[in-house]
């Protein structure tokens, strides 16, 4: 068994494993290389959780890509349980009129996706399309159209492959199951 | 909201204003020259010129019948409201619009006004006048404008009642003023889509309430929106899903939010068990009942887990 998550966290399952994971993310490169030829394509990749996912996609996508990343943190706020969003680290790349593929690890109830879209919406792209690693459509708050995913998942806690569990765990080859809850 | 209206004062940048907004919503602007073109074709040129003259002359009689111009402006301005519909809106520039449409539930009265100094200065810049000559232009266009709305229809301009915003341009730019008007519109017009939406299938609208809480999750989440920048409204809505033998709703369902950017109703739902299971059943009555309706249910755990993710973020 791997040391990559120390004593605290344990794993219950293996539930994507590494080579099911790199066929999917071919399939998704291949389906992105046949829809958007001859557009210009900017990937921006989340960060962390997209990290290997986008590492990984956008060399699976043969298309002259330009590669950009974005992050997001939170500032305590007294006021509520949750903070203010912020943006910790913006796109550099000028996306004005490019064809945009936001890359994210999982999506869940959608929020930050729709705070992601009204955002890089006001930087006046050609097109927003989303692909995620992950997709959980019975949690979706939102009606976002989710046009590319690798796979669909219910409520389990998660991690590996970029997600992780207080910063553990992202380095795992696959996505596992974890007996802790998150 | 269909129809915006907008009284302005001479020298207020009113009609910058107006043209503004119109590039910006693409619409098109009905003033005083295009209603006396068309709404009064058939007149002779020597009436046409005497309504543009005198405000009076709209109380009489049209040559060979008994309505007269004022039914006549009434008639045109009205219909132009009926058909105009939320996102396709008209931009009527004076001709007393905001007492015709007063009654009208989504237009938008607008006043744009500024200090008589200012409309001054304005003036003689821009008709290379000098102050004084400039001045009593501005008071003599003041005293027309105010007769018109007056000898019409017995309003007084000065009421700030009439309006829905005022716009002062002494410190302001058009494109700022006009921000304001803009984000008063859109609002109206996301209010009057859902409220003729309600209209058309039986739903209650009562998104004029204020918004009062039902307990601090709900406010919670609604500033978990408001971090994500996700506009929404509290109940906005109540659709009846059960009806008695007389008609009587004998049932309803409020989702305590509406996104509008999603077009989805969200119920938030942190109590027993067997509250949930009427929620649930509550909320399948309305996708059948109210087909193309999306309503979704934020369980305890979600939001329990989405308050956790977001304070370690996401």
């Amino acid at each position: 068994m791997s040391h990559i998550l120390g004593n605290s966290i344990e794993i219950s399952r293996i539930v994507f494993d590494e080579e099911t994971i790199r066929k999917r993310v071919i399939e998704l490169g291949q389906m992105i290389t046949k829809d958007f030829y001859g557009q210009e394509v900017v990937l921006i990749g989340v960060l962390k959780g997209s990290l290997y996912f986008f590492s990984d996609l956008s060399r699976s996508i043969d298309l002259p890509l330009k590669l950009d990343t974005i992050g997001f943190g939170s500032i305590p706020d007294t006021t509520s349980r949750t903070g203010v969003v912020r943006i910790t680290k913006d796109i550099d790349v000028d996306i004005t009129g490019k064809s945009v593929i936001i890359v994210e690890d999982v999506i869940r109830t959608g929020l930050t996706t729709a705070y992601l879209i009204s955002n890089i919406e006001s930087k006046k792209p050609a097109s927003i399309s989303l692909c995620s690693m992950l997709l959980n459509p019975d949690r979706l708050l939102m009606t976002i159209p989710v046009k590319y995913y690798g796979f669909e998942i219910t409520d389990q806690w998660l991690i590996g492959y970029g997600m992780d569990l207080d910063e553990v765990g992202r380095n795992l080859p696959y996505i596992a199951e974890t007996s802790r809850k998150q | 909201m269909a129809i915006i209206t907008i009284s302005r004062q001479n020298g207020s940048l009113g009609d910058e204003i107006a043209q503004y907004l119109s590039d910006k919503l693409g619409c098109d602007i009905i003033d005083r020259e295009y209603a006396l073109s068309n709404f009064f074709g058939e007149q002779s040129s020597g009436s046409i010129e005497r309504l543009n003259e005198s405000a009076k002359f709209f109380l009489s009689s049209s040559s060979g019948s008994d309505i007269t111009y004022k039914d006549i402006l009434i008639k045109h301005i009205t219909e132009l409201a009926q058909d105009a519909t939320p996102g396709h809106d008209i931009i009527l520039v004076g001709l007393g619009g905001c007492v015709i449409c007063a009654n009208c539930p989504y237009a938008v009265n607008i006043r744009v006004c500024a200090s008589e100094d200012t409309r001054t200065n304005r003036i003689a810049r821009r008709f290379n006048l000098d102050y004084e000559s400039a001045r009593t232009s501005v008071e003599t266009a003041d005293r027309k404008h105010k007769r018109f709305v007056s000898v019409l229809f017995e309003k007084d301009l000065s009421n700030p009642e009439l309006f829905d915003i005022t716009l002062n341009t002494d410190n302001s730019s058009v494109e700022e003023a006009s921000a304001a008007a803009l984000a008063l519109i859109e609002a109206k017009n996301r209010r009057a889509k859902i409220a003729i939406e309600t209209k058309e299938v039986g739903a209650i609208d009562h998104q004029a309430e204020a918004i009062v809480f039902k307990n601090d999750t709900e406010a919670e989440f609604a500033h978990i929106l408001d971090m994500y920048e996700i506009e929404w409204l509290y109940e906005p809505k109540t659709f009846p899903i059960e009806y008695d033998a007389e008609g009587n709703i004998k049932m309803a369902f409020s989702p305590d939010f509406y996104l509008p950017k999603f077009d989805i109703y969200l119920e938030l739902t942190t109590m027993e068990q067997k509250y949930v299971t009427i929620k649930n059943k509550k909320v399948r009555k309305v996708r059948e009942m109210y087909p193309g309706t999306n309503v979704r249910i934020v369980y305890k755990k979600d939001f329990l887990s989405l308050v956790e993710r977001l304070k370690r973020f996401c």
